[in-house]
C-alpha cells in the first residue's frame, strides 16, 4: 500500500485556534479527555464538601441547602461529565486507529459532540452564582423536582444541560455506529474487531435506545415546570410520579452499563497486552457484552422495588440473571492471566484493581436482586457502596488503567511508572477506606443523602473512616497531575509501540499523523500487530485458535 | 507449584503491594464484623428477610473468595521474571470452560431468584383482618401517626363527629437542627399483633423504613400504599424517611416502640384522655371571643393543604393582640409561632398545636416593634412575615 501522498502537506497545527475548530478525532479525544479530567476535580470537590460534613454528626461545614446541592451536583456531574464522556473520549481516539480507519464518520458532528459538553456542564454549574445548583439528587424525582418545591433556576439549568448533554450522546453514538459498521479497514471483520470497539459498538446502541427517553423525559419536566404541564405533577390530574421513575431508569439503568462496558473494553486491551496472550474466550466475551446489552433494557425497575408499583418477580429474575454474563467477562478476565507472562506497569495494576474491586460491585449488586433484601438496603448507604464499587472501583479504575496505557500514544511520552504507581497505590487504598465502610453502615440502616445524622445511631465511626478515605483519594490524584506536568515538560519518549501492544493503534507513529496511517500491516486475527511481530516465529507458539 | 522460595522473597514488595485489598478487607471486616449483617429482626418479617440476607451473604463471600483468590494467585504466580523473553503458551479459549462458567452461575442465580421470591411472599403477605390499623401520613418534614377507633377510617379523624375519638402522634423538628435534646416522633404498636399501616403522603415522595423492620416502603403522592408487619421484640426502634424529599430530608426520623398489649393499650387511653384545655384558647368560630383581656386587634389567618393563606401580617408594637388562626386541613396538626428576625431567630411566643378542623384564638404578648416571622411548628416551611409597627 503505497498511501504517503495522504499525509497532508500542512503542518501538524497545535495552536489554540487549531484546537477549538479540530475535527481531528484523536485531538477531539484529547479535548474529551482534559475536559473529563477537570470535572472530575470539580465533581471530587463537591464529593469532599460531602464528606466533610458527614465525618462527624452536627452541621459543622454547611447548610442542608448547600450539602443537598453538593451531593447532586457530585452525582450529576460525575456520571454526565466525567465517566460518561471520558470513555467517549477513549472512544473517539482509539476506535478510528483500533480499526484502521482514517477519522470517524462524521468529524463535524463528532466536533459538535464534544463542544456541546463543556457547553452543558457550564450551564449545570452556573446554578451556583444564580441562587443555588440543582438540590433534588440526581435522580430529580417528582413531585420533589416540580417547581412548587424546588422553585430555584438551577432546577432548569440542570434540565436544560443534560438535554444538551442527551444530544451529545446521541449524536456520538451515531457516529460511533456509522464508524464501526462502514470503515473497517479490508480484513477488519466484526470478529477480528478489539474488544474495546464491541464495547463501544453495543455501549453505543444502548445510548441510542436510551438517552431519548432520558431527554424526551427531561423536556416533560421542563414543561411541567415551566408551563404547567402534568406528566409528571401530582397535584394536577393526570400527573404521575411513577411515570417519572420509569422513564428516568429506562435510561438510566443502562447508562450504568455505559459507563461500565467501555471501561471493560478498557481492561480486555490492557490485561493481554501485559500478559502476553490473547484475551482468554474472544466470542464468549462479545457474546457477554451483547447479553449485558440486551438484558440492560430489562431491569431498570429494580431501582423501584420500593415503590409498590412494579412487578416484582420479572425485574429480580432479570437483574440476577444480568449477573451471569459480567460473571463469564470475570473469568475470562482471570484466565487470560492464567499461564502467562505478567507484567505489572500502572496501566496492569490498575486494570487488576478493576477487577478486584468490580467484583465486589457485581457480588453486592446481585444481593440488591433479592428483592426482600433490597428492601433493607434500598436508598442507604449500601446502595451508595455499590454505586461506587461499579463506576469508581470499576469505570474510574478502567480509565486511569487506559489513561496510562494510551497516554504514549496520544503524546508520545512515556507517564512516569513510579509516580503512576504512587497514584495506584494511594487510590487502591483511599477507594476502599471511602467505600468499603458504607456498605455497613447502610446494612445498619444509615440513609443516603442526608446532611447530618444521629449522633447515637452508631454511625460515627464508619462515617469517619469514609470521610479520612475521601481525603486519601483527593491526595492520591496529586502524584498522577505532577506526572501529567512532567511529563509534558519533558517525558521519556514513547516510541510507537512501548507495551507490545495487538491492536492497529500500535502500527503506527505517536502521536499518529493525521488520517492515522500511512501503511496498515494485513488484518488476519484479532491481533494484527502481534501477528506482524511474530510473524517470523515458530508457528507452534502463534498457532491460531 | 515448583516455585522457590527465593523467588517469592523477591516478590516481596509487589506482594504487599497487591495483597493490600486482602488486608484491608480482612481489617475493615475484623474491625466491624458486628455491622457486616443487618441488625437482629423485631419484627417476624424482618426475620425472613435477614434469613435470606444470612444466605445470600454467605454465597456472595464464597463467590468473592473464589474469584479473589483466583486473581490474587494468577498475580503472583505467573508474573513474568525479567529477560524473560519467551512468548506463554498462546491460548484462545475454551468452550467447556465458557460452558461451564456460564451454566453454574445461571444455577447459582436462579436458585437464589426462587428463594428471595419464597421470601418476598412471606414478607408482603397480607392479612385481610389486621387487628391494629395506623394512619401513617408523610409530608416535607415530619411523620404523622393516626389511631381511629373500629369503625373510624383514620382519614375522617378530623371530623366533626370523630373529635376526641382518634389519638395523633406528630413529629415537630428539633429546633435549630439539634438533635441532641429531641424526641422523634413515636409510633406505639403492640408485641405479636399484625399491624397494618395505612401510609399517605401529602406533598412529594417519602419512605416508610424501620431498619430493624428490615423494610422500607416508598410512600408516593396519589398512591397510598398498604403494608403490614408483626412487631416480635419489645423495645423502641429507629426509624427514617429514606426517599430524598428536600430540604431537612434529613430531619425526617421517627421511633418505633413496641410494647405489650396492656402497655399499648394503656398508652391509647392516656391519649384519649383530653388534657386539661389551656385556658387563652377560646371556644372556635366567634372571631375575638376568648381573646385575653386588653387586646384590640385580632389577626386572621387560616391553614389548608399545609399553607397560611398570607405571607405577611402587620400587627401594632408593644400591645398585646390576638390571632384568630383557622386550620382546615382535616387530621393535619398545625400552630402559628412568632419568631425574632427570621423563622430560624428565637422563638417569642408558640401557640398551640392543633389538628384541623378546627379554631383557635391566640392571645400574643405584647411585642417592640420590628420584623418577625410566623411559622407552623410542624411545617418549618410554613411561614410568613409579621411586621410589628
Amino acid at each position: 500500500m503505497a498511501t504517503t501522498a495522504l499525509r497532508p502537506a500542512a503542518t501538524y497545527r497545535t495552536g489554540a485556534y487549531d484546537w477549538l475548530t479540530t475535527t481531528d478525532h484523536k485531538k477531539i479525544g484529547i479535548l474529551y479527555t482534559f475536559n473529563s479530567l477537570i470535572l472530575f476535580l470539580v465533581g471530587g470537590i463537591f464529593a469532599l464538601a460531602v464528606r466533610t460534613e458527614l465525618a462527624q454528626p452536627g452541621l459543622q461545614f454547611m447548610t442542608e441547602s448547600t450539602y443537598n446541592q453538593m451531593f447532586t451536583m457530585h452525582a450529576s456531574v460525575m456520571i454526565f461529565w466525567v465517566v460518561i464522556p471520558f470513555l467517549a473520549g477513549f472512544g473517539n481516539y482509539l476506535v478510528p486507529l483500533m480499526i484502521g480507519a482514517p477519522d470517524m464518520a462524521f468529524p463535524r458532528i463528532n466536533a459538535l459532540s464534544f463542544w456541546l459538553l463543556p457547553l452543558s456542564a457550564l450551564i449545570a454549574l452556573l446554578g451556583f452564582p444564580l441562587g443555588g445548583a440543582a438540590a433534588e439528587g440526581w435522580t430529580s424525582y417528582s413531585p420533589l423536582a416540580q417547581s412548587k418545591f424546588s422553585s430555584g433556576v438551577g432546577t432548569d439549568l440542570w434540565i436544560v444541560a443534560l438535554t444538551l448533554v442527551g444530544t451529545s450522546s446521541i449524536l456520538g453514538a451515531i457516529n460511533f455506529m456509522v464508524t464501526i459498521f462502514k470503515m473497517r479497514a479490508p480484513g477488519m471483520t466484526l470478529f477480528r474487531m478489539p474488544v474495546f470497539v464491541w464495547t463501544t459498538l453495543v455501549t453505543s446502541v444502548l445510548i441510542l435506545m436510551g438517552t431519548p427517553v432520558l431527554t424526551s423525559a427531561l423536556i416533560m419536566l421542563y414543561i411541567d415546570r415551566n408551563f404547567g404541564g402534568s406528566f409528571f405533577n401530582t397535584a394536577l390530574a393526570g400527573g404521575n410520579a411513577i411515570l417519572w421513575q420509569n422513564v428516568f431508569w429506562f435510561y438510566s439503568h443502562p447508562a450504568v452499563y455505559i459507563m461500565i462496558l467501555p471501561a471493560m473494553g478498557i481492561v480486555s486491551e490492557v490485561l493481554p497486552t501485559f500478559s502476553r496472550k490473547p484475551l482468554f474466550g474472544y466470542k464468549a466475551f462479545v457474546f457477554a457484552t451483547a447479553g449485558i446489552g440486551a438484558l440492560g433494557f430489562s431491569v431498570w425497575a429494580h431501582h423501584m422495588f420500593t415503590t409498590g408499583s412494579v412487578y416484582l418477580p420479572f425485574f429480580s429474575l432479570m437483574t440476577f440473571l444480568i449477573a451471569v454474563p459480567t460473571g463469564v467477562k470475570m473469568f475470562n478476565w482471570v484466565a487470560t492471566m492464567f499461564r502467562g507472562k505478567l507484567r505489572f506497569t500502572t496501566a496492569m495494576l490498575f486494570a487488576v484493581g478493576f477487577l478486584s474491586l468490580f467484583l465486589i460491585g457485581g457480588i453486592n449488586g446481585a444481593v440488591l436482586a433479592a428483592v426482600p433484601v433490597d428492601y433493607h438496603v434500598h436508598a442507604t448507604y449500601f446502595i451508595v457502596a455499590h454505586i461506587h464499587y461499579v463506576l469508581f472501583g470499576g469505570s474510574i479504575m478502567g480509565i486511569f488503567a487506559g489513561l496510562y496505557y494510551w497516554w504514549p500514544k496520544m503524546f508520545g511520552r512515556m507517564l512516569n511508572e513510579t509516580l503512576g504507581k504512587i497514584h495506584f497505590v494511594g487510590i487502591f487504598i483511599g477507594m476502599n477506606l471511602t467505600f468499603f465502610p458504607m456498605h455497613l453502615l447502610g446494612l445498619s440502616g444509615m440513609p443516603r443523602r442526608i446532611a447530618d445524622y444521629s449522633a447515637t445511631a452508631g454511625w460515627n465511626d464508619l462515617n469517619l473512616l469514609a470521610t479520612i478515605g475521601g481525603f486519601t483519594i483527593a491526595v492520591a490524584m496529586l502524584p498522577f497531575l505532577w506526572n501529567i506536568f512532567i511529563t509534558f515538560r519533558g517525558g521519556e519518549p514513547a516510541g510507537d509501540d512501548p507495551w507490545e501492544g495487538n491492536t492497529l493503534e500500535w502500527a503506527t507513529s505517536s502521536p499518529p499523523p493525521p488520517y492515522n496511517f500511512d501503511h496498515l500491516p494485513p488484518i488476519r486475527s484479532e491481533r494484527p500487530v502481534f501477528d506482524l511481530r511474530h510473524a517470523n516465529d515458530v508457528p507452534a507458539l502463534t498457532a491460531d485458535h | 507449584m515448583g516455585l522457590g522460595a527465593k523467588r517469592w522473597t523477591r516478590r516481596a514488595g509487589f506482594v504487599a503491594a497487591v495483597g493490600a485489598l486482602a488486608v484491608l478487607l480482612s481489617a475493615c471486616t475484623d474491625f466491624n464484623l458486628r455491622t457486616a449483617l443487618p441488625p437482629d429482626a423485631a419484627s417476624v418479617q424482618g426475620q425472613a428477610s435477614r434469613n435470606l440476607y444470612d444466605i445470600v451473604f454467605v454465597i456472595g463471600v464464597a463467590i468473592f473468595v473464589l474469584v479473589e483468590g483466583l486473581i490474587l494467585f494468577a498475580v503472583l504466580r505467573y508474573r513474568r521474571k525479567s529477560g524473560d523473553d519467551e512468548l506463554p503458551p498462546q491460548i484462545h479459549g475454551n468452550n467447556r470452560l465458557e460452558i461451564i462458567w456460564t451454566a453454574i452461575p445461571i444455577a447459582i442465580v436462579l436458585s437464589l431468584f426462587v428463594l428471595s421470591w419464597q421470601t418476598l411472599n412471606t414478607v408482603d403477605a397480607h392479612t385481610p383482618t389486621p387487628p391494629v390499623r395506623i394512619g401513617v401520613v408523610a409530608y416535607q418534614w415530619q411523620w404523622q401517626f393516626i389511631y381511629a377507633p373500629d369503625g373510624v377510617r383514620w382519614e375522617d379523624c378530623g371530623a366533626p363527629a370523630n373529635k376526641g375519638k382518634c389519638v395523633t402522634v406528630f413529629g415537630t423538628p428539633p429546633a435549630g437542627g439539634d438533635r441532641s435534646n429531641w424526641t422523634p416522633p413515636t409510633m406505639h404498636v403492640p408485641v405479636n399483633e399484625t399491624v397494618e399501616l395505612q401510609m399517605h403522603s401529602i406533598d412529594v415522595i417519602h419512605s416508610f423504613y424501620v431498619p430493624a423492620f428490615l423494610y422500607q416502603r416508598d410512600i408516593t403522592p396519589g398512591r397510598d400504599q398498604v403494608i403490614q408487619f408483626t412487631a416480635d421484640r419489645i423495645g423502641t426502634y429507629r426509624g427514617q424517611c429514606t426517599q430524598f424529599c428536600g430540604l431537612y430530608h434529613q430531619l425526617m426520623e421517627f421511633q418505633v416502640k413496641v410494647e405489650s398489649n396492656a402497655d399499648y393499650v394503656a398508652w391509647l387511653q392516656q391519649e384519649l384522655t383530653p388534657p386539661p384545655s389551656p385556658s387563652p384558647s377560646g371556644p372556635a368560630g366567634s372571631p375575638g371571643a376568648g381573646a385575653a383581656a386588653g387586646t384590640s386587634v385580632t389577626l386572621q389567618l387560616t391553614a389548608s393543604g399545609v399553607a397560611y393563606d398570607k405571607t405577611d401580617l402587620t400587627a401594632p408594637a408593644n400591645t398585646p393582640f390576638s390571632i384568630l388562626f383557622a386550620n382546615n386541613d382535616a387530621g393535619i396538626p398545625h400552630n402559628v409561632s412568632i419568631h425574632a428576625g427570621s423563622a430560624t431567630g428565637t422563638e417569642v411566643f408558640k401557640g398551640e398545636i392543633f389538628s384541623g378542623v378546627d379554631t383557635r384564638t391566640y392571645a400574643v404578648p405584647a411585642l417592640p416593634a420590628g420584623t418577625y416571622a410566623f411559622v407552623c411548628s410542624v411545617h418549618p416551611n410554613m411561614t410568613g412575615t409579621l411586621t410589628v409597627k
